[in-house]
């Protein structure tokens, strides 16, 4: 859980955090991977959603380099099956993730990220 | 082509926007045959015109609500009539003829039909004269003819009283079982590894996820996913399912993994829960819009669960806010979280507040599919259509009638095919002084047995806290 799929569609949404406010960075994560199912549709349908550079750094941080800086135009089965791993297979089990901008500290126990905000964050 | 639906016994309402989504899902159209008795789908049989065989296998396949699916023969007001439109069918079973092995079956709706005139019945289709061994166990074919009665439910009369008064027979050759039935059993909430007190069963969740048009490669959203009863037959499906919800101990449970993990594994569709996250629907991390194929969730009422948001009921003072932001800056022992305030969310805000949500986070042609409860006798159209906004519309919209309340499974499409931004939250309470709509203080009027002269004033003078 915390796939980065997930990371890589999360903002930082503290009150008046509204740049510089993506993506959130790992902090003290533990991770496992998990095999999931290779849907190569989905993934061409998914990739306009993807803020690239955000999801090679992550890739890159938690030691994962097999996606190119830039998105290659032709979707090749190697390619696709990379990312399926990077997007869908990666779990960020324990850890954090801070806010950039705002230092908030989202923590992730048992693969459950709390995005709960305190009361002057929200007002 | 005709085809003969028989319906299972629930759920009526339910029948043809099931229909609707099942067949749009497959790409393919069907259309009900207007000029017979039967395009009611209050009655048990339906007639239904399909372009191909395969189209019906795949709503035998899918539909929760079909117990079979028929290739149509023939139908009438008395046998005279059925058999006249049923030799008029010859060429649809001619090639049975000389050797499929076969058998009759005949049933009746809301009445028994004695075993003498069964045999009679079966009888009178000696005309097919079919040459093929007649087998009980695995024939090739299975002819059903089948008498529907006026519902009589109430009345003392004796057995096989009426028989024969049929309101309608129809006659067809048996095409497919409809298989998706079983699933009911197979997600039934009693057997399911975690669950909780406001569970969804599991008739209701896949009748939702029929008209979410979960399919292989889609991504949909429960913000609202509690113990996760949406999220386990849109994932059986072959979705992506990603759930929310502001209380994290509901997909937690006491145990590792989280227990809606536990009863996803049980389904062995784990790996489609993409993942849970904690947060406030009303302040929500999403980075961006037009993410999901459909948006399904069983919005908390306040009956047994009453819906929360971040914020305080009462404000704090001044003084007591300066103290709360001091003691955020100390530093907070590990196994002490905060925890933020909440307050109450009445539920049509949320039920407002959902639509513009979905607006913004659904793709063009997305769905959003929720149950709203109302009370019955106050509900009025308009409920459904105040809370609407520009380029959301209504597509289905059925009642479960519980007596006094009931609710209703409302599927809304994204017609616009723009980008919207995300919603402020507030809207909903500047609209409420335009139409209070029935689902309006549901809790209150819920506890106060839906009477009208105290559900008036009562809810008032709650609102004046919040």
């Amino acid at each position: 859980m915390v796939r980065l799929i997930t990371h890589n569609l999360l903002a930082c949404h503290v009150k008046g955090c509204t740049s510089n406010n993506f993506p959130l960075q790992f902090q003290d994560v533990s991770i496992e991977i998990r095999e999931a199912e290779f849907n190569p549709d989905f993934l061409r349908g998914f990739i306009p959603k993807i803020e690239w550079k955000a999801l090679v750094d992550t890739a890159r941080q938690l030691g994962d380099t097999s996606l190119p800086l830039e998105p290659p135009e032709m979707l090749d089965d190697e390619f696709l099956k990379n990312l399926h791993h990077v997007l869908l297979e990666v779990h960020v089990e324990e850890g954090a993730m801070i806010c950039p901008n705002c230092n908030h500290r989202y923590p992730i126990s048992n693969g459950i990220p709390n995005m709960l905000l305190a009361e002057h964050e929200i007002a | 082509m005709k085809y003969l639906i028989a319906f299972a016994q629930a759920h009526n309402e339910f029948r043809l926007p099931e229909l609707d989504s099942v067949s749009e899902l497959y790409g393919f159209e069907y259309t009900l045959c207007q000029s017979l008795d039967t395009s009611d789908p209050q009655r048990p049989y339906m007639v239904i015109n399909l372009e191909s065989e395969k189209h019906a296998r795949h709503l035998a396949r899918r539909c929760i609500l079909v117990k079979a699916i028929y290739e149509f023969y023939g139908q009438g007001g008395t046998y005279r009539e059925l058999h006249e439109a049923n030799r008029a069918n010859r060429a649809l079973w001619e090639r049975f003829i000389p050797d499929t092995s076969f058998k009759f079956i005949v049933s009746a709706y809301n009445h028994t039909i004695p075993q003498a005139r069964q045999t009679e019945i079966i009888e009178s289709f000696s005309y097919m004269d079919f040459q093929g061994k007649i087998d009980m166990k695995n024939p090739d074919n299975i002819i059903g003819c089948f008498e529907e009665y006026t519902d009589r439910h109430g009345t003392t009369r004796n057995k096989h009283e009426g028989d024969g008064h049929f309101r309608q027979v129809y006659l067809g050759r048996l095409l497919e079982e409809g298989s998706a039935r079983q699933l009911i059993g197979h997600f039934d909430v009693k057997k399911r590894v975690y669950y909780g007190n406001t569970s969804m069963e599991s008739e209701i969740s896949l009748l939702m996820t029929n008209q979410t048009m979960a399919a292989p490669g889609k991504l949909i959203y429960d913000p609202f996913i509690g113990t996760g009863s949406m999220a386990y037959p849109a994932a059986h499906f072959g979705a992506l399912v990603f759930g929310s919800d502001i209380d994290g101990r509901q997909m937690r449970g006491k145990c590792r993994p989280p227990g809606v993990i536990r009863a996803a594994k049980q389904y062995g569709v784990s790996q489609r829960i993409i993942d849970l996250c904690t947060f406030d629907v009303t302040h929500n991390p999403w980075r961006c819009g037009s993410l999901f194929d459909a948006i399904v969730t069983d919005p908390p009422y306040g009956v047994r669960a009453g819906a929360k948001r971040l914020g305080r009921k009462r404000e704090l003072s001044p003084a007591r806010y300066a103290a709360y932001l001091e003691h955020q800056k100390a530093p907070r022992p590990n196994d002490q979280p905060y925890i933020p305030p909440t307050k109450p969310y009445e539920l049509s805000t949320l039920v407002a507040d959902l639509v513009l949500l979905a607006r913004y986070l659904l793709k063009p042609s997305g769905r959003l599919v929720f149950f709203l409860p109302t009370v019955v006798d106050e509900y009025q159209e308009i409920d459904i259509h105040s809370m609407l906004c520009d380029g959301m519309e209504v597509i289905a919209n059925s009642l479960q009638d519980f007596g006094s309340w009931g609710r209703r499974l409302v599927t809304i499409k994204k017609t616009a095919s723009l980008s919207y931004l995300p919603p402020a939250f507030m809207l909903g309470e500047a609209a409420i002084n335009d139409h209070v709509p029935a689902h309006r203080d549901f809790r209150e009027k819920y506890f106060q047995g839906f009477k009208k002269d105290i559900t008036a004033s009562i809810p008032n003078e709650e609102r004046k806290d919040n």
